[in-house]
C-alpha cells in the first residue's frame, strides 16, 4: 500500500528520525509539520495524505488537540493517526485513546515498534 | 461625704496610674530590646532584599544559557544527522556499483564457460583460460564488502535512532527553564511587595506543569528503555479494541 505520511513534531531532529525510519521501511512520500496547527493546514491543502504520525507536546496546537480535530472532522475522521510521544503514564494513554488515536508509541522508539504499529493500524483499517 | 467619695476615686485613679507607670517601667527594657532587634534586622532584611534582587536579575541569563544549550544540541544533532545521511547515501551508491561489478562478473563467468566449450581439444588454450579464471577473484573480493556495508548501514541507522535523546533532553531542559522562570516570577513579585524594586521580568509561560498536556514539552520525558511502558500502551490499545475506553475498563486492565 502506497502511503503518504504527515509527520508532525516540533523537533526537527525527531521529524528526520521518523522519516528516516519510514524510508528504511520502504515508504517514500512524506509531508512535515512543526505543530498541530501547521498539520491541520497541511491536511487542508493536501488531500493525498493517508497517514498521520504525531508527537503530543507541541506549541500552539498539541498532538492531542490535533487528533481531536482530525477525528471530529467529517472529511478527516477516517485518517489513521499514530502518536509517538514521551508521555507514558496511564492517564495520558487513556486520554489519547479517548481522543480516538489509532495507536500509540512511547519514545524513544525502535524501528521494529514503528513497523509493528503501522502494520497493526493498516490491518485494522482493511 | 461626697468629697470623701471623690478622693477615693482619685486615689483609685492614681493607683491605676502608678500601676501603669510600674508596668511601663517593666516594658521599657523589652521595648528597648525590640528596637535593638529591629535595628539589627533591618540591615539583614535589606541584605536579603538585595540578594533576591541580584538572584532574580541573574535568572534571565540562566534561562538564556539553557536555551543556548538546547539550540547548540539541536545544531550538533542536525550536523550528525547530515553526516550519517551522507554516509548512508555513499554506502547506497557504493552498493549499486558493487552490485553492477558482481553482475558484470557473472556475465564474464558465462562467457568463460562458453569459451571453455569452444577451446575443447586445445589443451594449451584451456590451460591458459583456467589460469585466467583462477586469477579472477572479483566476486570473492567484493561480496564481503556488501556485508560490511550492511553493518555500516545498521550502525548509521542506530546512531540516528540514538539521536532521539536530543528531543528528550530538549524537553527536560524546557521543563527546567519553565521552573526557573516560575521562580523568577515569584521572586519578582515578592521583591515588588518588599521594596517596590524594579526587576526586569522574563516572559513566563502561561501553562503549569499540572496541565502539561498542553505544554510544548513533557517535564517527565526520559531517555531509557520504554519496553514496559510500551507494553502497557499496547495492552490498553489492544484490549479496548481501539474504541473509547471507560475509566472502569482501563482500571480492570491494571487490577
Amino acid at each position: 500500500m502506497d502511503l503518504k505520511f504527515l509527520v508532525v513534531d516540533d523537533s526537527v531532529t525527531m521529524r528526520r528520525i521518523v522519516i528516516n525510519s519510514l524510508r528504511n521501511l520502504g515508504y517514500a512520500e512524506f509531508v512535515e509539520a512543526q505543530d498541530g496547527k501547521d498539520a491541520l493546514e497541511k491536511l487542508a491543502a493536501d488531500d493525498s495524505i493517508t497517514f498521520v504520525i504525531t508527537d503530543w507536546n507541541m506549541p500552539i496546537v498539541s498532538g492531542l488537540e490535533l487528533i481531536r480535530a482530525i477525528k471530529t472532522d467529517a472529511k478527516l475522521c477516517k485518517l489513521p493517526v499514530l502518536m509517538v510521544t514521551t508521555r507514558g503514564i496511564k492517564e495520558d494513554i487513556i486520554e489519547a485513546l479517548n481522543a480516538k488515536v489509532n495507536n500509540y508509541i512511547v519514545k524513544p522508539f525502535t524501528p521494529h515498534i514503528l513497523k509493528e504499529k503501522i502494520d497493526q493500524i493498516l490491518s485494522n483499517l482493511s | 461625704m461626697k468629697q470623701a467619695t471623690n478622693l477615693g476615686e482619685l486615689f483609685a485613679k492614681l493607683n491605676d496610674l502608678k500601676s501603669l507607670f510600674h508596668y511601663g517601667q517593666k516594658m521599657i527594657p523589652i521595648i528597648q530590646n525590640l528596637i535593638d532587634f529591629m535595628g539589627e534586622t533591618v540591615p539583614l532584611l535589606e541584605n536579603i532584599n538585595q540578594s533576591i534582587a541580584e538572584s532574580t536579575a541573574k535568572i534571565p541569563k540562566a534561562t538564556n544559557q539553557i536555551t543556548n544549550v538546547t539550540s547548540a544540541n539541536e545544531l550538533a544533532t542536525t550536523e550528525i544527522l547530515d553526516t550519517v545521511d551522507a554516509i548512508s547515501s555513499d554506502i547506497f551508491n557504493s552498493e549499486i556499483v558493487i552490485n553492477n561489478v558482481i553482475k558484470t562478473q557473472e556475465q564474464k563467468v558465462e562467457l568463460y564457460n562458453q569459451l571453455k566449450e569452444q577451446l575443447k581439444g586445445n589443451d594449451k588454450a584451456e590451460g591458459t583460460l583456467a589460469q585466467i579464471i583462477s586469477l579472477d577473484e572479483t566476486v570473492a573480493t567484493v561480496k564481503p564488502l556488501l556485508e560490511i556495508f550492511d553493518k555500516i548501514k545498521t550502525g548509521a541507522y542506530n546512531i540516528t535512532l540514538s539521536l532521539q535523546v536530543q528531543d528528550i533532553t530538549a524537553q527536560q531542559l524546557a521543563a527546567v527553564n519553565h521552573l526557573i522562570e516560575s521562580v523568577q516570577s515569584k521572586l519578582s513579585s515578592l521583591l515588588t511587595e518588599f521594596s517596590e524594586a524594579d526587576v526586569k521580568e522574563v516572559k513566563v509561560n502561561k501553562f503549569e506543569f499540572s496541565d502539561s498536556t498542553k505544554a510544548a514539552f513533557n517535564p517527565d520525558a526520559r531517555y531509557e528503555d520504554m519496553k514496559e511502558t510500551q507494553q502497557m500502551a499496547d495492552e490498553l490499545i489492544n484490549k479496548t479494541n481501539l474504541t473509547t475506553a471507560s475509566q472502569d475498563e482501563i482500571d480492570k486492565l491494571f487490577s
